[in-house]
Parts: C-alpha cells; sequence; structure tokens
C-alpha cells in the first residue's frame, strides 16, 4: 500500500503550481479583504467592515443582483438558441458540420475583438445595426443600443448570446446524437410532426446535455468581465456595471486592494454557491426522471 | 423504408408525384431558412472585414456599403504601429510555455488521481474544481501583489506560471477522464518487470496520451490567445505585450477610429481563426467531449 500511495508525488508540481498562485492568492484575497490596503503602505486592519459597507450600500446590493440577472438573461437564451439551431441542424445533415463549425467560429474570438466590433455594430449614428434598420425602412426601430440605461445591458447580453450560440449548439448536437435512431423513426411512424417529436420525444431525452450546457454557460457567464468593459464600462449610469467591473475598477482605477479583495470574496461565495446549487438542482432532477 | 415512402411508391405510377415534390420543396426552403439564419450569424464577421477595408470617407458616406476597391492602408497602418508581429511572437511563447507546464504537470497529477480513489484524491480533484469556477479577477489582487514584491511583474515567467495555475485544473480533469479509460493491466504487465512508478508513468503511460494533449494544448491556446485581464495588468513593457493587448492599446477606450478598430480586429482574430479552420474537427470533438464529460 505504500508504494500506491507514493504515487501522489505525482501530483507535487501541479499543487505547487496550484497552491502558489491559486491558493494562495484566494487566502490573500481574503486577508486583504479585511483590510483598508491601498497597494503601498501599511495594510491597516478593519474587520468586517469591507463587507458591512457592501452589503448595506444599495449601490453593490444593485451591482449583485445585475450580475445574477445578466446571468438568468443570457444562460436561458443561450439554451433556446442552442437547442433551436441543434434540433434543425439534427434534422439537416447535408448542412450540420458546416453550420455547426460556422456558428461556433464567434466563440474562437476574444472578448476584446467582438467587444469592438460590436461597439461599433451598437453605435447611434453609423452603427451597422441603425444603418441596416434605416435601409431596410424600420428606420422608427433604431436605438441608441449602448446609450440608452433601459437597453445596454440587454444589448451587451446579446452580444454574449450571439458569441456563444454555436458553443451550446454543439453541445446539443452531441447530445440529439446520442438519441438512438428507433425513437425519432417510431415517431415518424405514429405521424407526429417535427415539432411534437422534439417536444416529447428528444426534448425529454436531452436532459443530460441541457444540465452540462446550463451549468458550463451559467459558470461563464458569472464571470464576464470583458465585453461590459470595452462595450459600455459598466455605464450608462450603471446600468451595466456588474461587480467584475466594479472590482477592476476599485483595483486598478482606485487602488482600494482592500476593498476589492472583499467585492472578489463575495463573487466568490456567489459563483461557488450558484454552481453548488445548479450541480444539486439539476442532478436530482435528472436523477428524479 | 417508412411508411410514407411505401404510400408514395404505389402511387407513383399515377402521374406527377405531388406528395414527393412537396416534400422535396418543403425540405429545400427549410434548408434554405436555416442556412439563412447561420448567416444571419456570420454577419458580424463578414462586417468587420468588409470595414477593414473601407477608407473613412468610405466609412463616413456609407457605413454598410461594400468598399470600392480592397483599400489596404488600414492594415498598413495598423501593421507599423500596432507591433503587431512581436505581440503573436510574445502570444506564441507564452502559448507554448504554458502548454509545457499544463501538459506535464496535469499529466502526471491526474495518474494518481485516475488510479487511486480515496478521500485524498477526492480532495485533490474538489480543489481542481474550485479552480475552474473561479473567475480569475477574483485572484488577480493578490497575484499583482505576489508578483510585485517576487519581481515577477512584467516578465515572462511570472505570465506564463499565473496562466498555468489557471489551465492546470482543466488539464486535470481532462488526463484524469483520459487515464482512467486506460486498461491497468498495461501497467501490471510493466510491474511485474519491475518497473517503478515514474518509469510505467513515463514508458507505459505517457505514449498513449498524444490524443488528449493535442486537444487540450488547442484549448490552452485558445484561452491564452484570447485572455484579456492578466496580461493586461501583470505585463507593462511594450515589448512583451500578447496580440490582444496590443489590439487594446492600439485602438484605445474612447474615441474609436474605425479606420485602427476593424484592421487590428482582423489582424488579432486571424492566427486563431486560420487554426479553427484547420483544427476544425479536432475542436469541436474536445468541445462536446469535455462537455460530455
Amino acid at each position: 500500500m505504500r508504494a500506491r500511495y507514493s504515487l501522489y508525488w505525482f501530483t507535487l508540481p501541479a499543487l505547487a503550481v496550484i497552491g502558489l498562485f491559486f491558493i494562495h492568492p484566494i487566502v490573500l484575497t481574503f486577508d486583504m479583504s479585511l483590510t483598508s490596503f491601498k497597494g503601498i503602505g501599511e495594510a491597516k486592519e478593519v474587520g468586517w467592515r469591507n463587507y458591512e459597507r457592501i452589503f448595506s450600500r444599495e449601490r453593490y446590493l444593485r451591482e449583485i443582483w445585475l450580475t445574477l440577472w445578466y446571468t438568468v438573461i443570457v444562460v436561458s437564451a443561450l439554451t433556446v438558441t442552442g437547442l433551436f439551431f441543434a434540433a434543425m441542424l439534427h434534422r439537416l445533415p447535408l448542412i450540420r458540420n458546416f453550420s455547426r463549425a460556422a456558428l461556433y467560429t464567434p466563440a474562437m474570438m476574444s472578448f476584446v475583438v467582438v467587444g469592438y466590433v460590436w461597439q461599433f455594430l451598437y453605435s447611434p449614428l453609423n452603427g451597422g445595426i441603425n444603418v441596416a434598420l434605416r435601409d431596410l425602412g424600420l428606420g422608427a426601430f433604431e436605438q441608441n443600443w449602448l446609450g440608452d440605461p433601459a437597453l445596454a445591458l440587454y444589448s451587451v447580453a446579446f452580444t454574449q448570446i450571439w458569441m456563444f450560440t454555436g458553443f451550446t449548439c454543439a453541445i446539443f448536437l452531441a447530445g440529439f446524437a446520442g438519441i438512438p435512431e428507433e425513437i425519432g423513426e417510431a415517431g415518424r411512424l405514429e405521424g407526429a410532426t417535427s415539432w411534437q417529436r422534439f417536444r416529447y420525444l428528444e426534448l425529454p431525452l436531452l436532459g443530460p446535455s441541457i444540465t452540462v450546457s446550463v451549468m458550463l454557460t451559467t459558470i461563464g457567464t458569472l464571470k464576464t468581465f470583458e465585453l461590459p468593459f470595452i462595450l459600455t464600462k459598466g455605464g450608462p449610469d450603471g446600468a451595466t456595471r456588474l461587480l467584475s467591473i466594479d472590482i477592476i475598477d476599485n483595483l486598478f482605477g482606485q487602488y482600494k486592494f482592500g476593498f476589492a479583495s472583499a467585492l472578489s470574496i463575495v463573487m466568490l461565495v456567489i459563483v461557488l454557491g450558484v454552481a453548488f446549487l445548479q450541480n444539486k438542482v439539476l442532478r436530482d432532477r435528472e436523477n428524479a426522471s | 423504408m417508412s411508411l410514407s415512402d411505401a404510400q408514395t411508391a404505389t402511387r407513383a405510377g399515377t402521374g406527377p408525384d405531388w406528395d414527393l415534390l412537396r416534400r422535396r420543396g418543403k425540405s429545400l426552403l427549410v434548408h434554405g431558412v436555416v442556412l439563412a439564419l447561420v448567416a444571419i450569424m456570420l454577419l458580424p464577421l463578414v462586417y468587420m472585414v468588409m470595414m477593414s477595408f473601407k477608407t473613412s470617407t468610405e466609412i463616413a458616406q456609407d457605413p454598410l456599403g461594400l468598399p470600392d476597391s480592397l483599400y489596404w492602408g488600414n492594415y498598413m497602418a495598423a501593421l507599423s504601429s500596432m507591433g503587431y508581429v512581436r505581440s503573436v511572437l510574445n502570444s506564441m511563447g507564452i502559448t507554448i510555455s504554458v502548454i509545457v507546464v499544463v501538459v506535464f504537470a496535469g499529466a502526471m497529477a491526474a495518474y494518481p488521481l485516475a488510479r487511486l480513489q480515496n478521500r485524498i484524491s477526492r480532495l485533490i480533484v474538489m480543489v481542481m474544481a474550485l479552480g475552474l469556477a473561479t473567475p480569475n479577477f477574483v485572484t488577480i489582487t493578490p497575484i499583482y501583489v505576489i508578483f510585485r514584491d517576487l519581481g515577477l511583474l512584467d516578465s515572462y515567467l511570472g505570465i506564463v506560471l499565473a496562466f498555468a495555475a489557471l489551465k492546470l485544473p482543466l488539464a486535470v480533469f481532462f488526463y484524469t477522464s483520459f487515464i482512467a479509460a486506460i486498461p491497468i493491466e498495461l501497467e501490471e504487465a510493466a510491474r511485474l518487470d519491475n518497473c517503478n512508478n515514474w518509469q510505467i508513468f513515463w514508458h507505459v503511460i505517457r505514449p498513449l496520451l498524444a490524443p488528449v494533449t493535442a486537444t487540450l494544448s488547442l484549448f490552452v491556446m485558445i484561452m491564452v490567445w484570447n485572455d484579456f485581464i492578466y496580461p493586461l495588468l501583470l505585463l507593462t513593457d511594450k515589448d512583451k505585450l500578447t496580440v490582444m493587448i496590443a489590439v487594446y492599446k492600439f485602438v484605445g477606450n474612447t474615441g474609436i477610429d474605425p479606420t485602427k478598430l476593424f484592421p487590428a480586429a482582423v489582424l488579432g482574430s486571424l492566427p486563431l481563426l486560420i487554426m479553427f479552420a484547420v483544427f476544425q474537427r479536432k475542436i469541436m470533438a474536445g468541445a462536446t467531449a469535455g462537455a460530455v464529460k
């Protein structure tokens, strides 16, 4: 048995790197979150005051809410768009592989590039979307997509949905591929329409794919930082000021390392809490059915 | 043969087969509609490429029209002042170093985790899961402070280690599920020949890991190439910038100039898009394989 345990020496390099540059930083973040550290000089202990400030000001509660709401919008939309394209492409083998790769292409690009291109698409005067609407005779629908506080969050979300539809579509296509051929065939023989087959035969069998897709996109979306950073900088009027934007702003805009650390810990707890809850709820539902 | 096919077959002798024609037409229509939707999804990319070839007057006067001719001036300007070639080399060098660290440390760590199921393995796997879920801006504050104190700010070594810590959990998950599927009999034969753990890992396990290493490398490359926060905050020397930071510094964040934005966006994405075109199957397979596990 001693020989078996000696295998754990193999984990040493990985654990060293992760310990030094991941675990150690998290512990430090927590330590710093209890201080008013400004980046240089002495770090003054302030106890839980940073956390008290976060939970007593409406501003931070709003940012937490905004982060969660943004995630709900993006994840639900991605599930629907991915399912739609996957259900269609599953029935169209001729164009399946090409379309899957084409839809996945935006996910290969960086948030920075996507953010820039969409910032220009959204721009009020000469932006691609408003000009296209005007050319199509739909000038009445022109909007200040990123400048209107009521719209900005949805515009940012739309960009993210555009980016990752190919990702969820690929996951669902893999799920469809795992459904036995006979099931669709049986449905066809019974005279079920395409929609009925999707709704009553395929969708219930896609449970595991939906679980995976929702969990991956939730974690990914909660981490959103770059898109609003490039597109709106958190504006207008704080409409897209996600928690992540405030963390970086406190850190490198104002050098409030202590307070940024407290926000980071709150963020970490939210991400882990959501991941844990989702894992439990979705897996339980899967096991029940 | 399905029932409806059989029905059309019996009716086929009695004049034009309207049912078949109707189904053919419907199928054509559905293909057309879905392809059109896919094309719409690609429009922003078409827009990006098209805009990069327009002069500033063309952009102002006809924002959506095709350029009169392929105007390369924007690219010339971007190439000469954004430090593109240097930044591509930096990104490639950093990517390759991260891949080397992640592949070696990841495969080694995965071996015991795949073979020993006990509390220690579960604990290590939990730490890795924590690593996968943690947003990188949560750890960036202390990493910045640690790097400053160790003199690792603005160094290739620092950014490589920071990226490696970020991507190692993924590598460990990839390798663990792969190694777990390797029959243990292979190892037992080697153990009878008095091979030690390291020899078994190196001579029996490692040679089998090539396919998963290839997929993993592609994923690490995509993530490192596109990452923004780490290089933005940890590198400032303009000779060490990665591609995305070069794009960001070149375009700026206020009063954006489209003749700079679009060529920089194309140049920034081009290497990965070429990679995607070449390794499309491998990347798509990896994306879903990683998801299904």
